[in-house]
């Protein structure tokens, strides 16, 4: 096949043997919009995505699209909403965000809780391996088991295996009704219990559903005091029985649809974001741990995914702040804590990366023998 | 095959088996040609293979060992679950066969957060089973769901009818404990929260006992939906229905399961002892399932009835109860014991093509069975564009098994050509070996091979399977029969 996407491949293959050949380390980079996510990466030379755009396929019946790495959300919705269909992935950032760097930093947003992370969406990636070659996992269709898995491996890897050319992903038709409503919350300790709870027990799934602390509440949702934003969608009938089950848990208030995307955008480009995760039952001791954080750290915004038993923390970058979670990091862990945007001090606190055990170690190895892919940003020793 | 399978299976000889006897006992080793008869083949009865032994692990720690005692003598093995695999992904030529189903223990449920670790010889129903008093179940179903094991079901991420709206196995396994094939034990992914790191998850699931063997799996449970509802579409072409299943995906209404059904798998079935009521002079008939929330589901219903009234369906019934919808089900999930009616051998495949190639990879797959004179039924997973064709032939006649296996390989290349995968969700196996080149270059070839390499370094772990073994060799540019 010699479409572009092919030529991308080889492009980006061709300058990683030529950086191996130099014993130069490659730091590779969508349209630049995260870049200082991840731990520090050592590497002297940049590659960049960002010419390598465009739908390569999209056949809107087969509710599949597959488009170069460098193809921003912008251009993906601008070819979907006409066919009525949708990228079901809302990562953190703008719309300027690539699908290249989404699928290789596996980032997702609100609405992971009613369609899955982009393991669950990804049906094939095209990349460059370290060791110069242009290899292909999974496909165009739905469903694929041909050959090991090398599209969720590669999902994830935060460019250190390869550098994606192309991405395979499934879309979703547009919802006949799509809702967005808040309900207020208490304040208090069980708050993230309760619609845990409350998801549970209901028969249907929202698309989103976040609980937002009282900083948070304010930029996203305009909001006086903590607040939980739902987004239902489904057929209108199924709509206003979600909206009819949901009064269950309290007052509720029409929403402005743009506040997802508000959430999106919530950080500063210098904030410090991570995620703390347990167990979903455990998700009240993960918003206790956060609160712990806001408390030392004033306008942290704190929003949690009860479906997952995630909880996000942005917290404004001070001297101060950096110190406060520094002593918060060395104590022992509780809860799994994933760093998104740190400063080089915290990352040291946060300790050892699982990307240092054994058979990980192997993996990086065999992908990339010459140690030229964003090497560091997991924190992976050489 | 044979001149790189020798010196790969070194020592299966009496000193083995008395090493494995002092874990697992006398009688859990095999090693008679008679005792090995029962697992010389699969659920795909084309291959046949001989076990130079059979070792069946009571539990967690005679597994591992057995691991072990086979590492330190260099000797390959082969992990089977139920053997119902549709790839011949679970013979052993030669070599030592695993068999994990006597490891059946569900080792704990979390309800709460909807998790359930089994080890790898738990059967697949028995789970949902297990789990149904507290409103759940197990979403993958492969219809060998009775009999299968979440073990197998892991090392070939099955599906299932239900897949396409609750997704596949590796849409479900949340973490595993594995010992790799060296011996050594490993924790693959989180159970207490998000993953970090590499998805070894996703990397192991699919990986067809290659790169080792799960000694513990943890699963997700699903809900069991509020309402479910069960729809039975005839028509009388196959592109009309082909046409329907197209115009019901692209509402955006997921239904739970879309299966097509075509004319001679109707008659198969509704003449053998699993007669649904399926109409017989239909061209085909559409098996749709939605659920969820009571509320919206009949509109869903309504529109699914009026789009297949629209794309020319004679008839649409929708089941009463729960027993209209089991016996509706049953016909289709027993499809392939009722083609064993039909003739002594049969042959199925699995390749996926994009939904709206359906009726063009159908027209193609009648043409091709036309030319080659033999009898295509196909009953599968439409909704997601999951074949299933298959064709049932005397192996004794040896000009019809010809023409069989010709029209089979045409079909495979046909699906590809139309874009699609030659496996969905019975994995590569043995079967498919031939058609990994018509979809993967040598290059993206190698780079699995080497994923194998970094799990298995030695390739001892099911050998020969999944990757044409020429691929692997150039990765390393030397042979790869390192103990040659």
């Amino acid at each position: 096949m010699t479409t572009s996407a092919a030529r991308s491949a080889r492009m980006f293959a061709d300058r990683i043997r030529d950086s191996a050949a130099r014993g130069a380390a490659l730091r590779i980079v969508g349209r630049g919009t995260w870049l200082n996510a991840g731990r520090p990466v050592r590497a002297a030379e940049t590659i960049s995505t960002r010419d390598h755009s465009g739908i390569v396929d999209y056949v809107p019946g087969d509710l599949t699209l597959t488009a170069r790495a460098g193809t921003t959300f912008s251009e993906i919705n601008a070819a979907t909403a006409p066919h009525n269909q949708w990228l079901a992935l809302d990562p953190h950032g703008t719309d300027d965000g690539t699908i290249g760097a989404t699928i290789a930093t596996a980032s997702s947003g609100p609405l992971s809780t009613g369609f899955g992370l982009p393991r669950d969406l990804v049906l094939g990636v095209e990349f460059a391996t370290g060791g110069g070659m242009v290899a292909r996992g999974g496909g165009r269709v739905v469903k694929n088991v041909a050959g090991f898995d090398l599209t969720r491996l590669l999902t994830g890897s935060w460019g250190t295996l390869g550098i994606i050319s192309e991405v395979s992903i499934r879309l979703h038709a547009r919802p006949e009704a799509d809702v967005t409503l808040g309900v207020s919350m208490s304040g208090g300790d069980d708050d993230a219990s309760r619609v845990r709870q409350f998801l549970r027990r209901m028969p249907f799934k929202p698309f989103a559903c976040e609980i937002l602390n009282t900083a948070a509440a304010r930029v996203v949702a305009n909001h006086a005091s903590p607040v939980a934003i739902f987004r239902l969608g489904g057929n209108r009938e199924s709509v206003r029985a979600q909206r009819a089950a949901l009064q269950e848990l309290g007052h509720l208030e029409e929403l402005d649809s743009a506040l997802w995307f508000r959430l999106r955008t919530a950080e500063p480009d210098d904030a410090i974001v991570f995620r703390l995760s347990q167990l979903p039952s455990k998700l009240g001791e993960c918003w206790n741990a956060a609160m712990r954080v806001a408390a030392d750290c004033s306008d942290t915004l704190i929003h949690a995914r009860p479906a997952l038993g995630v909880v996000r923390c942005i917290v404004p970058r001070s001297d101060a702040n950096v110190a406060a979670l520094a002593r918060m990091f060395a104590e022992p862990r509780t809860q799994t804590r994933i760093g998104e945007r740190l400063p080089a001090a915290l990352w040291d606190a946060c300790g050892p990366s699982v990307a240092n055990a054994p058979l990980s170690r192997r993996i990086k190895a065999t992908f990339d023998p010459n140690t030229v892919l964003n090497p560091g940003i997991l924190g992976e020793s050489n | 095959m044979t001149s790189v399978a020798a010196p790969l299976a070194p020592a299966i000889d009496q000193s083995l088996a008395s090493r494995l006897a002092g874990i697992v006992g006398e009688r859990r080793v095999l090693f008679r040609p008679s005792e090995l008869l029962t697992y010389t083949s699969d659920g795909l009865p084309s291959y046949f293979k001989q076990p130079g032994l059979a070792v069946f692990p009571g539990t967690r720690d005679e597994l591992v060992a057995v691991v072990r005692a086979l590492a330190e003598r260099g000797v390959p093995f082969v992990p089977r679950g139920a053997g119902t695999g549709l790839s011949g992904g679970a013979l052993a030529d030669g070599v030592v066969l695993i068999g994990l189903n006597r490891l059946t223990r569900i080792v704990s449920v979390d309800a709460e957060n909807a998790l359930a670790v089994v080890e790898p010889g738990v059967i697949n129903a028995a789970l949902s089973r297990a789990v149904a008093p507290l409103g759940l179940h197990y979403a993958p179903d492969p219809s060998s769901q009775a009999a299968c094991t979440i073990g197998g079901n892991v090392a070939e991420n099955a599906g299932g009818p239900h897949c396409l709206k609750y997704g596949v196995t590796t849409n479900h396994v949340v973490a595993l404990t594995v010992v790799l094939p060296d011996g050594e034990i490993v924790t693959l992914g989180n159970a207490q929260g998000e993953n970090e790191g590499y998805d070894l998850v996703g990397a192991f699931v699919g990986s067809e006992g290659c790169f080792g063997i799960a000694l513990d799996i943890t699963v997700r449970l699903s809900r069991n939906p509020e309402a479910v509802r069960t729809l039975l579409a005839d028509f009388m072409s196959i592109d009309s229905a082909a046409q329907a299943v197209s115009a019901i995906v692209a509402t955006g209404i997921i239904p739970a399961a879309l299966e097509m059904i075509d004319q001679a798998t109707i008659r198969a079935v509704e003449s053998s002892i699993y007669a649904a009521g399926y109409p017989t002079d239909a061209a085909a008939a559409l098996l749709i399932e939605v659920d969820g929330a009571t509320a919206g589901i009949e509109h869903d219903v309504e529109t699914i009835e009026a789009l297949c009234t629209e794309h020319g369906a004679r008839t649409v019934r929708v089941a009463r109860d729960d027993a209209e919808r089991t016996r509706l089900w049953q016909g289709r999930k027993k499809a392939f014991g009722a083609m064993g009616r039909v003739s002594s051998h049969l042959v199925v495949q699995d390749a996926v093509v994009p939904r709206t190639r359906l009726p063009a990879v159908l027209a193609r797959i009648h043409e091709i069975a036309e030319r080659h004179r033999v009898k295509v039924c196909n009953v599968f997973h439409a909704g997601d564009g999951n074949l299933h064709p298959n064709i049932a032939y005397d192996a004794s006649d040896a000009d019809e098994t010809k023409r069989v296996h010709l029209a089979m390989g045409e079909i495979m290349r046909a699906c590809v050509d139309e874009g699609g995968t030659i496996t969905g969700e019975h994995g590569v196996g043995l079967d498919k070996l031939p058609y990994m080149q018509l979809i993967f270059s040598e290059d993206s070839l190698a780079t699995m091979c080497s994923l194998r390499d970094v799990f298995d370094p030695d390739r001892r772990a099911n050998p020969g399977k999944v990757v044409p073994i020429h691929s692997c060799r150039e990765w390393h540019g030397v042979p790869s029969a390192r103990r040659g």
